[in-house]
């Protein structure tokens, strides 16, 4: 479970400071999957950050799992983001030197797993976003869709709490998207937490709860049964 | 292992293994040339004295020389200093040597009254010429007619230096023969007594006590100089194989040898001036290799701080899955290593394997000396660690610049 409590971020450039989340109260139970949404300049992607633990908040408090992350050290965070959270990034954010494996595998090194155990969780979870057949394939030698499967697989094989997704469809194309969202959809079914920003309306009506965000502040909080 | 050199050597092996191959060859050539300039520069530097110091000690002193002390005409008792020394198992080989300053004229029938007389001062030496040869190999410097047999009388042997086709230098108060040639007749004089005697041969080298000397054979110099008594001036000794010459020069001193001669190493008769060039060359050569390392420092540096600028995102990304950012620094770390390692052993490759036996085949031909490459393997192991560290410090700083950027700012490219 993650919970937000008067969440604030601003922004000082020179004398202009600039207020991007303003005082946001959100709750986000364990399995649900959720979409922010919003105009660019709403302050989503910031959200997801602060939510993430990637970046810290000028005010209010983050509470995941009971932790209260305001109090946690650098290091602490560090390995709170390697063994609870997963990311997927709008670009992909895979190591072009290691294979789809390697790129997998790594945070599971990290983590202190054998090379051999990690290898084969990051096998079985290349293997459930069909990608199986291309461990062994740099990124530049796979298309854009497989390479964002590849980054859903390095989020997913260390099974994290939350899963955050940064607009993970915004460089793919329509079927790409839609294999994307299936793959979510999925992992939600199956009982992973999501919390994924998009501007894409299509896409982010597929999530079981669509939080609309404007001017930092929550606008609109949907939940669908599907 | 700890987990972040674990998952740094992980990292650095595949960003080596999947790198630019021109990009690898570059940085290799760089660090190749960093350490030739580490060890060849001093090395040749040193090389030209240590040249110069070898052929001292394989034409004149051999391993040992005893000489005559500063305050007598000769070594005394001679024959049974001789005889300890053809005794001692740790001997090779030796030849003892006459000798006395003399003036040597040349052109003394065709010359007028009003010509000025063409002489030259130099030392002339009495050896037996198959026990000199045998130890100095001097023979081998012949450049024209013949080396001196046991049966020679009236012949001589002439270093080069003596003679103005050789040595063409005007010094003022130094002088040279001219028009001597093999076969000419030449005036030998040494104290009251003259002898006339026949060019031989003419001996060339680069030590001034070989080439500024003229060589007789010992019984006519015995006879010259009117020394029946077996006394010589000086005496030198090959060593045997595996023997230290430092321990026969200690083996002769506690026979009393000492008493009566000077007893020295080759290095113990090195000039004063010689060692202070070499200590001058090492420094020199030190200063200019401290640049060079210098500059090889900079070079990994700037290639490790454009490489992870240019990842700078990617480091982002992976501090952000909650990679340890000290992880990384280790795979930059691995990598810088790798660098000089690679080039200092292809470097050392080139330097044991190419090029000191290529130095020692063919010497630089300098005037004062055959310029070798002086390479001692410790000295140039010392000079690997160095580049290996300079190379580590090098890439580690960049690399602890980037990483310790916000996370945040590295992922969205923000300054």
């Amino acid at each position: 479970m993650i919970e937000t409590k008067q969440l604030t971020r601003s922004f000082q450039n020179g004398d202009i400071q600039t207020q991007v989340l303003k005082g946001i109260d959100f709750l986000v139970p364990d399995g649900q999957f959720v979409s922010i949404i919003g105009r660019s300049g709403a302050g989503k992607s910031t959200f997801l950050y602060q939510m993430s633990l990637l970046d810290e908040p000028t005010g209010g408090k983050i509470i995941i799992d009971g932790h209260d992350t305001h109090t946690m050290s650098q290091d602490a965070r560090m390995r709170f983001r390697l063994n609870r959270f997963g990311y997927v990034f709008q670009d992909y954010a895979l190591l072009p030197e290691l294979t789809a494996l390697e790129n997998v595998a790594l945070p599971l090194l990290m983590q202190g797993h054998s090379r051999k155990k990690a290898y084969a969780q990051a096998t079985e979870a290349l293997q459930s976003v069909s990608l199986g057949h291309r461990l062994h394939n740099l990124p530049s030698q796979l298309s854009g869709g497989e390479q964002q499967r590849v980054s859903i697989s390095r989020a997913i094989a260390h099974k994290p709490t939350i899963l955050f997704a940064d607009e993970p469809t915004a460089n793919l194309d329509n079927e790409s998207s839609r294999a994307i969202i299936d793959i979510f959809k999925k992992l939600h079914k199956a009982g992973q937490t999501i919390i994924m920003v998009t501007h894409e309306e299509e896409y982010a009506k597929e999530a079981e709860r669509l939080v609309r965000l404007d001017d930092g502040k929550i606008l609109s909080d949907t939940k669908h049964h599907r | 292992m700890p987990l972040n050199v674990k998952i740094g050597f992980f990292l650095a092996v595949r960003a080596l293994r999947r790198a630019s191959l021109w990009t690898t060859g570059l940085i290799i050539g760089v660090m190749i040339l960093t350490f030739l300039n580490l060890v060849v520069l001093s090395g040749v530097l040193v090389g030209l004295m240590q040249g110069a110091i070898n052929a001292v000690r394989t034409q004149y002193t051999s391993d040992v020389i005893v000489s005559t002390l500063n305050d007598k005409q000769y070594i005394e008792n001679s024959p049974n200093i001789v005889a300890l020394i053809e005794s001692l198992p740790e001997v090779a080989a030796y030849t003892a040597r006459y000798r006395e300053a003399g003036q040597l004229e040349a052109n003394y029938r065709t010359r007028r009254d009003t010509d000025k007389p063409n002489t030259a001062n130099a030392v002339v030496v009495g050896i037996n010429p198959v026990m000199e040869d045998s130890v100095t190999g001097i023979s081998s410097g012949l450049v024209e007619g013949e080396f001196l047999t046991a049966g020679d009388y009236d012949k001589v042997v002439v270093g080069g230096y003596l003679l103005k086709q050789y040595f063409p230098v005007e010094t003022p108060g130094f002088t040279t023969l001219e028009n001597v040639a093999v076969g000419t007749k030449i005036r030998i004089t040494l104290g009251e007594v003259t002898r006339e005697v026949t060019v031989k041969g003419i001996l060339k080298s680069k030590v001034d006590e070989v080439a500024m000397r003229a060589y007789l054979v010992d019984s006519q110099m015995r006879s010259l100089v009117g020394r029946n008594d077996g006394n010589v001036d000086e005496i030198a000794i090959k060593v045997a194989e595996g023997v230290d010459a430092a321990a026969l020069r200690d083996a002769l001193l506690l026979r009393g040898v000492g008493e009566v001669a000077k007893v020295q190493t080759y290095e113990d008769a090195q000039p004063k001036f010689l060692k202070d060039i070499i200590s001058t060359f090492n420094m020199l050569g030190a200063a200019f290799s401290s640049i060079g390392l210098v500059v090889a420092s900079i070079t990994i540096f700037i290639v490790v701080f454009i490489n992870a600028i240019t990842r700078r995102k990617f480091i982002g990304i992976l501090k952000g899955i909650g990679i340890n950012g000290r992880a990384v620094e280790v795979s930059y770390i691995f990598q810088s290593v790798f660098y000089a390692l690679v080039g200092s052993a292809l470097g050392l490759a080139l330097v044991y394997g190419f090029l000191v036996p290529s130095f020692e085949a063919h010497p630089i031909d300098f005037p004062f000396s055959d310029g070798i490459l002086v390479a001692p393997f410790g000295q140039t192991m010392f000079r690997v660690g160095l580049l290996v560290v300079s190379t580590v410090i090098a890439g580690y700083i960049p690399a602890w610049m980037i990483i310790r950027k916000n996370t945040l700012d590295s992922i969205l490219g923000r300054n």
